[in-house]
């Protein structure tokens, strides 16, 4: 029972325990109503996972290497004006212009991190500040509307009524992520210099490498992100995407991503994702009120901080002791008095 | 214990470093000074006003965030929301008066931000995952309290907040006035001292002995009455509020305290130094558009000169070691 229940929340398993709790207590909520356990949900939760999770990939494997990317949303913002800009005839080539923006600053910030030798929140935020100017400069300050209406409707289609080919989309890049990085060296040399950077340099391998390219994959995946969501609403603004960075960090922690480096892997930032929009269409399904999804996702978040945090085994046997102390006080003091009368 | 505190950045050796370093900011500060004093409209009264008005609100959240830094703790994401919660707090409880309201809403946002501050300090929970749960659990608990919509002032009082003492708005000598209490704490109390010692070495801080729990969440509880203040300020300009009112202001207050100088890693800085950052933030604003820039040149050139920064201060206390 014990060692299950140890199992069931060690850091590689718990982003998928969350997820299926996450289901079952919504589940218990809904009482058969059907109006959770529906396809329209699965369908909802999908497109939230399109937007939310690229971001959230791209953010977490910054968070593997032990850097923190903030300037994930400014990516998203730029790559989305760009695709919108430049793809009215080719959606493939705006998409690509967008994208290859993306891997672009990416590479920047990583060359700026390593070579420099910066703290990559800092430079991140200066990056996203950087991107969100050159976004509104693109755009004329103003929302630019995107005239090819049928790549909108054609990127939200259903394919089988669950995914959309934006959902589909999504999912194939957590599928490449996650066999780059089980079945390459890629992920394993990731983990090694997430976990610690000295080591790895003298084991000959090249951690400044390994950071440039997770900036340039990060600024990659939350560049796809924008593009996606800015073509299948046929509009892009350089305004009102810089909320996305608090949702995609938790997602990536919830996900078992650790944030002091080298643990967690893409699907269970996969899972953890899907763990944050199940609980927001899942509520709204149910017909909770949207804060409740508020108010839950930052309690867990919270218990997570609170069970990551590195004192609290510490905190724990020292409470022991002091009862077990405590106890074997209180004992004695009653043998002896009771050795007394 | 107080020579202990000191950060140990007084080495003959690094004094030609720190001598580079302080030279390239005073040139930078000189630059910008020469470029707005050149700009026809710069030193009217009416766009000094709008400056010190402007830099009342980031600037409080700024000073905040300086102690959050300071003690090792990067940054918050829910200074924004604290601020926009605190101003709620602010408006809904004016029908006590102004000076109760005042308080009440400081209260709030210093024991909102105690809290987090206890579970980074006693627990080493890791402090940006703390401030992200803080951040969706205000945004939840604004959203439960007030039902999604807006603030109106529940009494008299804000007109307070609007005025001037001898021609300078009361917003920014609410502001000063928290950048010289911030300094004075930072560099003249002892607490400010163990600040300084569990940021730039918090298992040294620890091996000596030193409470870091309780100091970390008194830094946190600054940084809370610090955002509650600016969060009254900015009730008090709009007349009315809600959770959108401090989107953003985590970013720009980061932005001002790493452009004044004060080390991301932790173990430096000052409230002073993120008083100047505040200033070149927003005099560049300013001058950028009083020349004219449209606002999206506006935004992208300060953003690569915050980006300038920000690489030029790094790559300085690198060299400096």
């Amino acid at each position: 029972m014990k060692a299950s229940a140890r199992l069931l929340l060690s850091p590689a398993v718990r982003p998928f325990t969350i997820m299926v709790g996450t289901i079952a207590a919504l589940g218990l909520i809904d009482r058969g109503t059907g109006y959770f356990f529906s396809v329209g949900t699965i369908f909802s939760v999908m497109q939230l996972f399109a937007t939310l999770g690229l971001v959230a990939l791209g953010l977490g494997l910054s968070m593997l290497v032990r850097e923190f990317d903030l300037s994930v949303a400014g990516m998203m913002s730029l790559a989305g004006c760009i695709a919108v800009l430049t793809g009215g005839t080719s959606p493939w080539l705006g998409a690509g212009l967008g994208v290859g923006a993306g891997v672009l600053s990416g590479l920047l910030q990583g060359l700026i991190i390593t070579r420099l030798g910066l703290s990559s929140v800092g430079v991140t935020l200066g990056g996203l500040l950087t991107l969100q100017g050159l976004t509104y400069v693109l755009a004329g300050n103003q929302t630019v509307s995107y005239p090819n209406m049928a790549v909108a409707l054609g990127l939200n289609a259903p394919i089988a009524h669950l995914l959309s080919v934006r959902s589909a989309a999504a999912l194939a890049v957590f599928m490449v992520a996650a066999l780059v990085m089980t079945f390459t060296h890629i992920g394993r040399d990731i983990i090694a210099t997430g976990s610690d950077r000295r080591a790895s340099r003298i084991a000959g391998l090249n951690t400044d490498r390994i950071v440039i390219g997770v900036f340039a994959a990060s600024g990659a995946a939350s560049a796809l992100a924008g593009v996606l969501l800015s073509y299948s609403l046929g509009a892009a603004s350089p305004a009102g995407l810089s909320d996305v960075l608090a949702p995609a960090a938790a997602a990536a922690i919830v996900g078992g991503v650790s944030v002091v480096g080298g643990r967690g892997n893409a699907l269970g930032i996969a899972a953890g994702v899907l763990t944050l929009c199940i609980l927001r269409s899942g509520l709204s399904a149910i017909g909770v009120p949207p804060f409740v999804h508020d108010l839950v996702t930052g309690g867990i978040l919270l218990v997570i901080a609170v069970l990551d945090a590195p004192d609290l085994a510490r905190h724990m046997t020292a409470w022991r002791f002091s009862r077990a102390e405590r106890l074997a006080h209180i004992f004695s003091k009653e043998s002896r008095d009771g050795a007394a009368t | 214990m107080s020579e202990l505190a000191v950060p140990g950045r007084r080495s003959r050796r690094l004094l030609g470093a720190r001598q580079l370093g302080l030279t390239i900011r005073v040139a930078a500060i000189a630059a910008i000074a020469v470029f707005a004093l050149s700009t026809p409209g710069f030193l009217s009264p009416l766009s000094i006003n709008a400056l010190l008005t402007a830099i009342s609100f980031v600037g409080c959240v700024a000073v905040g965030m300086t102690f959050i830094t300071l003690t090792g703790n990067i940054m918050s994401l829910a200074l924004g929301a604290t601020l926009s919660a605190s101003a709620l707090v602010f408006l809904a409880s004016l029908s006590f008066g102004m000076v109760p309201a005042f308080l009440i809403a400081a209260l709030f946002g210093t024991v909102i931000t105690a809290a987090q501050g206890f579970l980074v300090g006693y627990f080493r929970a890791n402090p940006i995952l703390v401030s992200i749960a803080a951040l969706s659990l205000l945004l939840g608990g604004a959203a439960f309290a007030t039902g999604g919509h807006r603030i109106y002032p529940g009494g008299a009082g804000i007109e307070f907040f609007k005025a001037r003492i001898a021609g300078v708005p009361v917003n920014a000598i609410i502001f000063f006035a928290t950048v010289i209490v911030g300094q004075f704490v930072m560099s003249w109390t002892r607490i400010g001292r163990l600040m300084t010692m569990v940021g730039s070495n918090p298992r040294a801080a620890i091996a000596a002995g030193i409470d870091i729990t309780a100091t970390i969440t008194i830094a946190y509880a600054i940084a809370g009455a610090c955002a509650a203040i600016g969060g009254m300020l900015l009730a008090a300009r709009y007349g009315s509020a809600d959770m959108e009112l401090g989107a953003g202001y985590d970013y720009s207050a980061i932005a001002a305290v790493l452009v004044g100088g004060t080390g991301i890693s932790g173990g430096s800085g000052s409230a002073w130094r993120t008083f100047i950052g505040v200033i070149v933030i927003a005099v560049l604003e300013v001058v950028l558009l009083l020349r004219g820039f449209s606002e999206q040149l506006q935004y992208l050139i300060t953003g690569l000169i915050v980006l300038g920064v920000i690489m030029l201060h790094a790559l300085g206390e690198r060299r400096q070691g």
